[in-house]
């Protein structure tokens, strides 16, 4: 078996985390329930590369996440961040034991528990006291609730916790404390630096805990936001997991929320705004083999959203789709090899990390950043001859990318899952690769090379996700034609699952993105009076370091250009 | 206002109210960290909004958790814990010295005074002050036999403000004990070499010194044993485990039959490896009743921790890269990068190795060492909170035994340095001064008065009597603290209560800057960004 490692720094990186997990939770309580579709019982899919097992000290048994979540004090909303697996027996009043004189108590006012957290509480108490009686659905009281709480949800979201159900270890949650700033000062580069310094040890002491419990750790998926001063945390952890670790691929999302920056009032804060993306993008790439930017300026309006019902404001409607691509990016890698002719099976095309990253940036042209694309929901693979077929369904989640451009050399990996042949009938893997195959052969442009990784089991909705779902969709993520009536968007209690595809490309589409940060680097930073060359002085980066980063990033760049154009520009 | 008129968001403060801001920034920061001072002080238990609990009686600790906002008092904050990092100590010290000058200048001010000039008084009482130190110390000499006595009384000193007497006066033994081992001639302490490991298990006196290490992850495999006598130890930083090269990526093999020869040529290599490992096992253990146990910073998986397992040899892997220095401080030996020139003499030696199981924690013990460099101070206590204190109290009590070993004096503790100092100052200083400066001397000599004053009320004494009794005794000739059990003045040397040289120093010095920073500010003006949250 090989592990993997799963690391979120910063607010929105704990929010496509939370609804990651949560799809994780729900594909393993879907395998135990006897009641549940029968694509989610064999699933041919290791968990144990994601979860660990343990004990708690009274012996009793826990699968929690290998999970190191960083963010800021007091982020945590209701969770405690020691979770409530591994709580001592609860005292009946907490003791001073180790002070004999006066005690202040200072208690901040408990945060409310949500709708739907009350809930996850009341069942697993019931669960504890009533062991024998399967309370299967809670008959027609329950979609009341249900609809309730996803009411609550949808309206009330503040914080990750308040939609996560799973159960983290003690060691998972992480608050970066003394940094007194609030969230929204911390939003650059410069603040977030040194933060790490006094806390440095005691990140990477639980980063130890999860991996040396790993026989054969296949890599890290790391998750940062980097909308913020978070970067340069994660910059940090970066630099000291390469130097522990340096054999162990890193796998690297930088996410962003839509309109995560508030709006810019002044030319400073674009200033600002620009020299951090450029900054931390350049930072954060020196330290992985494969880094995917995600996050859209304005995901509703994108094509990625054709068939959802997306607020750019909720950062739990975003996160949502991102987490969905990540998920579907993640199944090649924990899914059992069967050798290469099992065809019959329900997946193929394992792979892991290593392979990945080897794939995508290790070779010809060394480029290291990728595309990701999504579809979502995948339609079906024999659709009506007014949908789009699979592939030109695919769109992109990472920001400034070119469109229509043709890229010999483009290379991809591509992960269907739960694919649909025609209405309500599901494909099989073999199905699946031959239609894919059929679309490429067909395509006018093709990519140099694809992998493909199929599995059967689609994407499971579970019940905090958002109602994002366009009126088009249908239960099991089939897409339906015609009819066009204005209801309201569909959640978890009308659609139980989506076929989804994902891929990630590496291709020079990306060049605008690159070039746009190089570009940036060097009109506010470095040109000759330069309008943020006091900013990155106070960063703390020296112009020797800023020269560094432009050269590696005007390296990509070239390495991505067109022949015939990198030749007249130089 | 001309700013407005280029910037019609700008928030500007006047003088006096900026003033004020800054002012009242700094009492209220003095008036929560106030009560923390000293043995009798008050412990803090912190709740969180989700039932998280944090005890603490440490100022920098609770500076921390503080979610700071206000501009000024952060500029403190940082002071106080620039404080911390640079001594050790007195976080809470500092911020109540701080809050206190700022006190004494507003009276000066409200009445008219030029904060200017107070600022000139407050430079010349700090030099002063200073010097008064240099001659006010209690120098000792820290040869190759340090005095362990004064050594404990220092850490006691500092862990009873934090901790109950008993377990305090435990505690001092096993950090006194600790530094001392740690202790090179001719070297600059380390307190990195101290390792510090808890358990939630058993009670707080549990809590003990071990000489030697404790590791806090065990063996995995099976087989391998528990516990073992007599261990060769083999510190190392070797991949014991099967890597895919950065050539084959698993896809450019024509055939599986390729593809397995590649992987098993892989394999072999780690095997080598395993395999040099094992003969200088042989080597050393063979006819004897020795055992061998490798400690890894790098992997090693399943595979090769069977062979290990098949011949008897204890394996940890992915240590602590610290563990790695700590290791060899306290086994002997060295800390190897290869396996290709293993010798016996890279081996370091422990009486004792041995596994302790607590729930899915595992920690592994290496005791009876010769001759150990480095130790570990292993705490218990039956939760997260209890145990969290006891550790911060141990970093103090660490510090505080480092300092007096390298300051190679110590300071009369219990007030006697302050009220001694304020009154130099009074008595002799301010009369050397010319004009109002004399002002400002006069209001640094009182703001000093502020730790006896708070240790006072934090015992529930009256402030006004007992600063009387002290200047009273102290104008006798005699060197005079306060007990804080009778509110009497007594001698603290009697007492055996002594602060830090360079805690002390460090306050005097850092206090007066920020506060002169302060003082002098006229505006505040709030330009840019809207601090208000957008939508």
């Amino acid at each position: 078996m090989k592990e993997i490692v799963t690391i979120q720094v910063g607010d929105f990186a704990n929010f496509v985390g939370s609804h990651f997990w949560n799809f994780q939770d729900e594909l393993l309580g879907l395998a135990g329930d006897p009641s549940a579709d029968s694509v989610f019982k064999n699933q041919d899919l290791n968990m144990d590369v994601l979860y660990r097992s343990g004990e708690t000290q009274q012996g009793i048994l826990t699968y929690t996440p290998r999970l190191v979540s960083i963010n800021l004090r007091g982020s945590l909303g209701s969770m405690s961040s020691r979770g409530t697996l591994y709580t001592e027996i609860a005292h009946t009043k907490p003791d001073v034991v180790t002070w004999t004189g006066k005690v202040s108590t200072q208690a901040s006012e408990p945060y409310k528990k949500n709708l739907f957290l009350r809930r996850l509480y009341e069942e697993e108490e019931n669960l504890n006291m009533v062991n024998e009686i399967h309370d299967s659905n809670n008959g027609s009281q329950s979609a009341y609730q249900d609809k309730d709480i996803i009411e609550c949800l949808e309206n009330g979201v503040q914080c990750w916790t308040d939609y996560s159900k799973v159960h983290y270890h003690p060691r998972s949650l992480y608050e970066l404390n003394g940094v007194w700033a609030n969230v929204e000062e911390f939003d650059n580069y410069g603040i977030g630096r040194d933060s790490l310094a006094a806390q440095g040890e005691e990140i990477s002491d639980r980063l130890r805990f999860f991996v040396e419990e790993c026989d054969h750790i296949q890599g890290f998926q790391f998750v940062v936001d980097d909308s913020g001063g978070f970067s340069a945390v994660a910059a940090e952890f970066l630099e000291n997991i390469v130097d522990e670790y340096t054999n162990i691929p890193v796998l690297l999302y930088a996410v962003q929320g839509s309109g995560s920056r508030p709006n810019l009032q002044s030319k400073k804060h674009t200033i600002l705004g620009d020299l951090h993306d450029a900054v931390s993008f350049s930072r954060l790439s020196s330290y992985c083999k494969l880094i995917v930017p995600v996050g859209l300026p304005s995901l509703s309006e994108s094509k990625a959203s054709r068939f959802l019902h997306i607020v750019d404001e909720k950062h739990y409607h975003s996160s949502a789709v991102y987490a969905a691509a990540l998920h579907s990016i993640s199944l090649p890698f924990r899914m059992v090899p069967n050798g290469p002719t099992a065809d019959a099976c329900s997946v193929s095309g394992a792979v892991d990390v290593h392979e990945v990253v080897q794939m995508l940036s290790g070779q010809g042209r060394q480029n290291m950043v990728s595309v990701l694309d999504v579809a979502m929901p995948a339609p079906a693979l024999t659709g009506g001859q007014n949908e789009l077929s699979l592939l030109e369904n695919m769109q992109p989640l990472t920001p400034q990318i070119a469109e229509d451009v043709e890229d010999m050399q483009a290379i991809e990996h591509m992960t269907v899952h739960g694919a649909l042949a025609s209405e309500g009938h599901r494909a099989s893997v073999g199905e699946v690769k031959d239609t894919v195959d059929a679309a490429f052969r067909c395509a006018n442009t093709r990519p140099m090379f694809c992998h493909l990784s199929v599995a059967l089991c689609p994407l499971p909705i579970p019940l905090p996700f958002p109602l994002i779902f366009g009126n088009h969709v249908g239960q099991h993520g089939e897409l339906m034609g015609g009819q066009i009536t204005n209801s309201s968007p569909k959640g978890s209690l009308d659609i139980h699952s989506i076929p989804m595809a994902a891929r990630l490309r590496s291709s020079s589409v990306v060049l605008p993105f690159l070039e746009s940060k190089l570009r940036n680097l060097n009109r506010f930073g470095i040109a000759r009076g330069a309008a943020g060359a006091e900013i990155l002085r106070s960063w703390g980066f020296g112009r020797e370091e800023l020269v560094e980063m432009e050269e590696m990033l005007s390296k990509m760049v070239v390495a991505l250009r067109p022949p015939h154009l990198s030749s007249d520009s130089d | 206002m001309s700013l407005r008129v280029l910037n019609p968001n700008a928030e500007v403060l006047n003088k006096s109210a900026a003033l004020h801001m800054n002012i009242n920034a700094a009492k209220g920061l003095h008036d929560v960290l106030k009560t923390n001072l000293g043995p009798k002080g008050t412990i803090k238990m912190l709740v969180g909004g989700a039932g998280d609990i944090k005890l603490t009686k440490d100022g920098n600790t609770l500076l921390k958790e503080m979610q700071i906002q206000n501009p000024t008092a952060i500029m403190i904050a940082r002071t106080a814990v620039a404080q911390d990092d640079a001594s050790g100590d007195g976080t809470t010290s500092t911020v109540i010295f701080i809050g206190e000058l700022m006190k004494q200048s507003e009276r000066y001010i409200d009445e008219g005074m030029h904060p200017r000039v107070l600022v000139d008084g407050f430079d010349i009482a700090k030099r002063a002050t200073l010097q008064f130190l240099e001659k006010f110390k209690t120098p000792v000499v820290m040869g190759d036999e340090p005095d362990k006595e004064i050594l404990k009384m220092v850490a006691r000193t500092t862990v009873r403000t934090k901790l109950y007497e008993s377990l305090a006066d435990q505690l001092t033994d096993i950090i006194v004990n600790a530094v001392l081992c740690i202790r090179k001639p001719e070297e600059a302490i380390d307190l990195f070499m101290v390792e510090i490991m808890h358990m939630r298990h058993k009670f707080d006196v549990d809590t003990r010194l071990v000489e030697g290490l404790v590791l806090d992850h065990g063996s995995r495999h099976p087989d391998m044993k528990r516990r073992a006598e007599n261990c060769y130890i083999l510190t190392c930083n070797v991949s014991l485990e099967y890597e895919k090269s950065e050539v084959n990526s698993g896809f450019f093999y024509s055939n599986a039959e390729q593809r397995e020869a590649m992987v098993a040529a892989e394999r072999r290599q780690v095997d080598e490896k395993v395999k040099k490992i094992i003969e200088l096992k042989k080597k050393v253990c063979d006819g004897s009743d020795s055992n061998f146990v490798v400690i890894n910073q790098k992997g090693i998986d399943p595979p090769s921790l069977d062979m290990l397992a098949r011949e008897g040899i204890i394996a940890l892997r992915r240590a602590k890269r610290r563990n790695m220095e700590r290791l060899v401080l306290a086994c002997g030996g060295e800390a190897v990068n290869s396996v290709d020139d293993l010798t016996p003499e890279c081996l370091g030696w422990a009486g004792l190795v041995y596994e302790h199981v607590l729930g899915e924690e595992k920690y592994t013990f290496i005791e009876n060492v010769k001759n150990p460099f480095s130790c570990t101070i292993l705490i218990k206590g039956p939760n997260d909170h209890t145990i969290a204190q006891i550790k911060d109290a141990i970093r103090d009590g660490l510090r505080a035994v480092k300092n007096t070993l390298e300051d190679e004096s110590v300071v009369l503790g219990a007030g006697a340095f302050e009220v001694a100092a304020r009154q130099y100052l009074m008595n002799e200083v301010k009369k050397t001064v010319q004009g109002r400066a004399q002002l400002g001397v006069e209001a640094f000599a009182n703001a000093l008065l502020v730790v006896p004053k708070t240790l006072a009320e934090n015992s529930g004494l009256d402030t006004q009597d007992v600063i009387i009794a002290l200047t009273g005794e102290h104008d006798k000739g005699n060197i005079v603290g306060l007990s804080l059990n009778t509110g009497e003045p007594v001698d603290p040397a009697m007492e055996g209560i002594f602060d830090n040289y360079s805690v002390k120093r460090q306050i005097i010095n850092s206090g007066p800057v920020i506060v002169s920073q302060l003082l002098v500010v006229d505006e505040v003006i709030r330009a840019g960004r809207n601090m208000r949250k957008p939508t």
